[in-house]
């Protein structure tokens, strides 16, 4: 138990330090002198210091809706598979669930975009719904197929399960499953073929056309609740789709895991870098690719496998 | 002559939770109807012949009551005739409502064998000697989802629900639709029981064809209540997947699997009957102020009228199923029994049920989208007009209504496993073994979906953590006393007005522009130029309208058919004497060809001399000679 409560608090600790980590690798990547991997902290501390201006227009929304971004993805956080093995997992909480506090957490801030009464924030939100209700249909097939491999719906036992028995049976499948949620982990977080999280130029910017008009603690809640988010992401990533590293004492573990971590943040600042962003409405095309992806994974673990 | 078995009881059930929260706002909607008696008459008539419906045991009662609730619903529609459309919608759905009620009767006549009065055993006695189950159970389908509004029966919701006053539009969109769903129960496991595969897989593609086709219409109205009304053909859409699913289980023999479906889709019912009724009566709140069903005219709402707004954001969240709502719930027991279709050994089944799976996740994620748009363009930013600008909150008995009923959508989140056990019950009273204890094994904290890689979901625990930790955060925010400064919004340095706002149609934009191919969007655009400079101007209008392509296809094909039809029949009336008496000819040469067929006297060779026969003599003395 010491060790779950440990892990999460581990986990929200480093997840500004993944984000500007990514940011610091892509600047390397393009010969700039990059930022320190501690920025997000820095950022978040003077974000603490401001005051929080409210815009006129708004309303009661604006006043608890960032609340209710983060409050989700925090509880999400306490349904993560175990790092460790032997640790404490919720075992009555399943995918669905986790899917459906990231969409609630989704439209409270599509709803604050909406509230500042400005065009920003309303196309911020229009392109958040568009995107987020293409992923979902690309989510809820990969949450299928990876429930078939590992025996189980539900995160923590699949996590587990996967660990304990790798499918080797069922490597084709595991791969297009793992193909597909890599993709939704760009598009859900907001990474470059989708969103770019740097700009703030109207033609390009989703996520940060939303938040134009918080300021202090609110921005610095949402940009919380956004690191939070690429968390959950890639330890999903990382529980699921490389499953191994769970034996060990505790401390290697959870070294293993912050490794795999900062690896697949290696893996999204590469894929940035190489990547043009896509037009909105090219960006059905690489939703499709992961939907597709997750359909291929079934349909070889139903034909080949079993 | 009435049934009151757990099946009907938990209907009768359904109509009161939907009925008693009406109650009050109807009559806090009164003042505003001018024809008061015609209203309050067919109002209490309409509830009376839906509770009359689901407990009546036999045909007669039985197609006594739907056609009173048909007719009483009609005329309800008729209450405020200010504009055409409302004629216009009005006689839709007479036409629409009695296409079904023929198919019901075709049903009724044969499974009674002509006497109506019989109950459903000896229905499903003369169902069973008769030779073609699927002609009967085609009937049924006709006559339930042209009242339920499944594709491609669904084009007069868009209609008529608008038009009606908005009490009615919630009873007729929670309560009314939900009767329908009934019928399905009844009569396809009391009368038509052993179904066939495909009956199943027949529900399921009409649900998955409906969530999908619902939502994206939804998506594209401006007109607040006609969005809701799409919506209705989604949900429609999400309870018959779950009915299909159930259907295809118990032919497989998966009957544990098979009634966990059903009961999702009964409790899918309840929770569209909640939210469904408090959407219309929240929507009905702002039409009232406002004056105009256009969203476009919105804005700014939250601020004047609080508890509408705070209600319509609780039906909003369940609608979309989002955790921890009802709505969530019940769309997460779907989700599982189609899940628990790696269960089947039929690989091609096992393969089509991602399919249904793809359309109902893709309802889901445009039903947010919709959802942000309807909340947002209407309750938040800036009033996009003087109305608007006016508007405030509504009187206390719709108020009063309003909350009742969102108790109602809380009550169905907060005390699931206490509904769950009575629809269990009606699963026991059609002749299922309970599953209630493999729902909730340990208690009421965990609900567990009943296949092998299912999931488990924990509504409570999930509620007290949202708030709980909601409540931290917000306390940790109060005790940093952090200074707060209320200035105009920033939006990158413009000045922010009514006009600037992002519009229900920008919204829907990007969703629209991917599904153009069905839309096939009108775009009218109009702007004043200066000196005719494409660049400059200083008025411009932008609107999308989207017309139902089943509408489109569908039905116009049907108004052409049968104008081309009158129009030979008119031919017809206007023929000379001679042209009539060969046609009695004609007529009795039919008659006395088609006896041999009747005779068994049947050969090829006369069939075509016949023919023959017949076509020189319909075309030398009917149609004779072209001027």
């Amino acid at each position: 138990m010491i060790l779950y409560f440990v892990t999460i608090i581990l986990l929200v600790l480093i997840a500004p330090m993944l984000l500007s980590y990514i940011k610091a690798t892509k600047m390397m990547l393009l010969f700039k002198r990059p930022i320190s991997i501690f920025q997000g902290y820095r950022d978040f501390s003077k974000l603490m210091h401001k005051e929080t201006i409210i815009s006129e227009e708004t309303s009661a929304i604006t006043t608890y809706a960032p609340f209710l971004v983060l409050s989700p993805l925090l509880i999400v956080m306490f349904f993560l598979p175990p790092v460790v093995h032997g640790s404490y997992y919720v075992s009555f909480v399943d995918a669905f669930t986790i899917t459906g506090l990231i969409s609630l957490s989704t439209f409270f801030l599509m709803l604050l975009g909406l509230d500042s009464a400005s065009a920003f924030g309303g196309m911020g939100s229009s392109r958040e719904a568009f995107i987020s209700a293409l992923v979902e249909p690309a989510m809820v097939l990969t949450i299928f197929s990876v429930s078939l491999m590992a025996g189980d719906l539900g995160v923590g036992q699949a996590g587990v399960n996967l660990a304990q028995h790798f499918p080797e049976e069922h490597m084709a499948s595991f791969l297009f499953a793992g193909i597909s949620f890599f993709i939704l982990l760009m598009a859900e977080n907001g990474r470059i073929p989708v969103d770019n999280p740097e700009t703030h130029l109207e033609l390009t910017m989703v996520h940060e056309a939303m938040i134009l008009d918080l300021t202090g603690v609110y921005l610095a809640i949402i940009e919380t609740a956004s690191s939070i988010k690429f968390v959950i992401f890639a330890s999903l990533f990382a529980s699921l789709f490389m499953p191994f590293g769970l034996e060990f004492s505790a401390p290697i573990a959870f070294l293993i895991f912050i490794a795999k971590l900062f690896f697949i943040a290696t893996l999204v600042a590469l894929l940035e870098v190489n990547t043009a962003k896509l037009r909105l409405f090219k960006i059905p095309n690489l939703l499709g690719l992961a939907i597709v992806f997750a359909f291929l994974s079934l349909i070889t673990f139903y034909v080949l496998g079993a | 002559m009435f049934v009151f078995d757990t099946l009907s009881l938990v209907f009768v059930t359904l109509i009161l939770l939907g009925a008693i929260p009406n109650l009050f706002y109807s009559s806090g909607y009164l003042p505003h109807i001018e024809r008061k008696t015609h209203y309050q008459l067919h109002y209490f008539t309409f509830i009376f012949s839906m509770l009359g419906v689901v407990v009546s045991a036999n045909a007669i009662v039985f197609l006594f009551f739907w056609e009173l609730m048909s007719l009483t619903s009609w005329q309800l529609i008729l209450t405020e005739v200010k504009e055409k459309a409302t004629i216009k919608a009005a006689r839709f759905y007479f036409t629409m409502t009695h296409f079904g009620f023929l198919f019901l009767l075709l049903f009724f006549l044969i499974v009674t064998d002509g006497d109506l009065t019989v109950g459903f055993a000896a229905m499903k006695l003369s169902a069973s000697h008769f030779a073609y189950p699927t002609l009967l159970f085609f009937f049924l389908l006709l006559g339930f989802l042209s009242k339920a509004g499944a594709v491609p029966l669904h084009v007069w919701l868009p209609y008529a629900h608008p038009q009606a006053p908005s009490p009615v539009s919630a009873l007729m969109s929670g309560v009314m639709l939900k009767v329908a769903i009934y019928g399905m129960f009844r009569f396809l496991f009391d009368v038509l029981y052993p179904w066939p595969l495909e009956w199943g897989i027949v529900i399921l593609t009409i649900g998955a064809l409906s969530s999908l086709v619902g939502v994206l219409y939804a998506l594209s109205e401006h007109d607040i209540k006609a969005l809701l009304a799409n919506h209705s053909i989604e949900n429609i859409g999400i309870i018959l997947i779950g009915f299909g699913m159930g259907m295809i289980f118990d032919t497989l023999g998966l009957h544990t699997l098979s009634t966990f479906a059903f009961i999702a889709a009964i409790f899918h019912t309840f929770n569209h009957m909640s939210f469904k009724s408090l959407l219309f009566m929240g929507a009905g709140s702002v039409l009232h102020q406002t004056h105009t069903k256009n969203m476009e005219k919105y804005g700014g709402l939250i601020k004047a009228m609080p508890v509408t707004a705070f209600t319509f954001l609780i039906a909003a969240i369940s609608i979309s199923a989002l955790p921890p709502s009802n709505g969530f719930l019940s769309e997460w027991m779907i989700f599982q029994s189609m899940l628990s279709s790696s269960h089947m050994v039929n690989t091609s089944l096992k393969l089509a049920i991602p399919f249904a799976i793809f359309a109902l996740a893709m309802t889901g994620g445009l039903a947010i989208a919709c959802f942000v748009k309807a909340y947002g363009i209407t309750f938040l930013g800036l009033h996009r007009s003087t109305n608007a600008k006016h508007a405030h909150e509504v009187n206390f008995l719709m108020r009063f209504g309003m909350i009742l009923m969102t108790l109602v959508v809380v009550s169905l989140m907060l005390f699931t496993p206490f509904y769950m056990q009575y629809f269990d019950q009606v699963m026991v009273g059609l002749g299922r073994a309970s599953i209630y204890a493999q729902i909730f094994p340990n208690g009421i904290w965990n609900m567990h979906s009943v296949g092998i890689n299912g999931g488990i979901v924990s509504p409570l625990i999930l509620l007290l953590s949202l708030g709980g930790v909601t409540a931290f955060i917000m306390f940790a925010y109060r005790v940093f006393g952090i200074k707060t400064r209320i200035h105009n919004s920033w939006a990158c340095g413009y000045k922010t007005s009514a006009k600037t706002q992002y519009t229900a149609t920008g919204f829907a934009g990007p969703i629209r522009r991917l599904f153009d191919w069905l839309y096939k969007p009108q775009e009218h655009f109009s702007k004043q130029t200066i000196a005719g400079h494409e660049t400059k101007f200083n008025d411009s209008h932008y609107e999308v309208h989207v017309k139902p392509l089943f509408e489109k296809v569908f039905y116009t094909s049907i108004v052409k058919a049968v104008n081309f039809t009158s129009y030979w029949v008119y031919r017809l009336a206007h023929f000379e004497q001679t042209r009539y008496a060969a046609m009695i000819f004609n007529i009795m040469l039919v008659v006395l060809f088609s006896y041999r067929i009747f005779a068994h006297d049947f050969s090829w060779a006369t069939f075509v001399l016949e023919f023959f026969v017949m076509m020189i003599s319909v075309r030398i003395l009917i149609i004779g000679d072209k001027k």
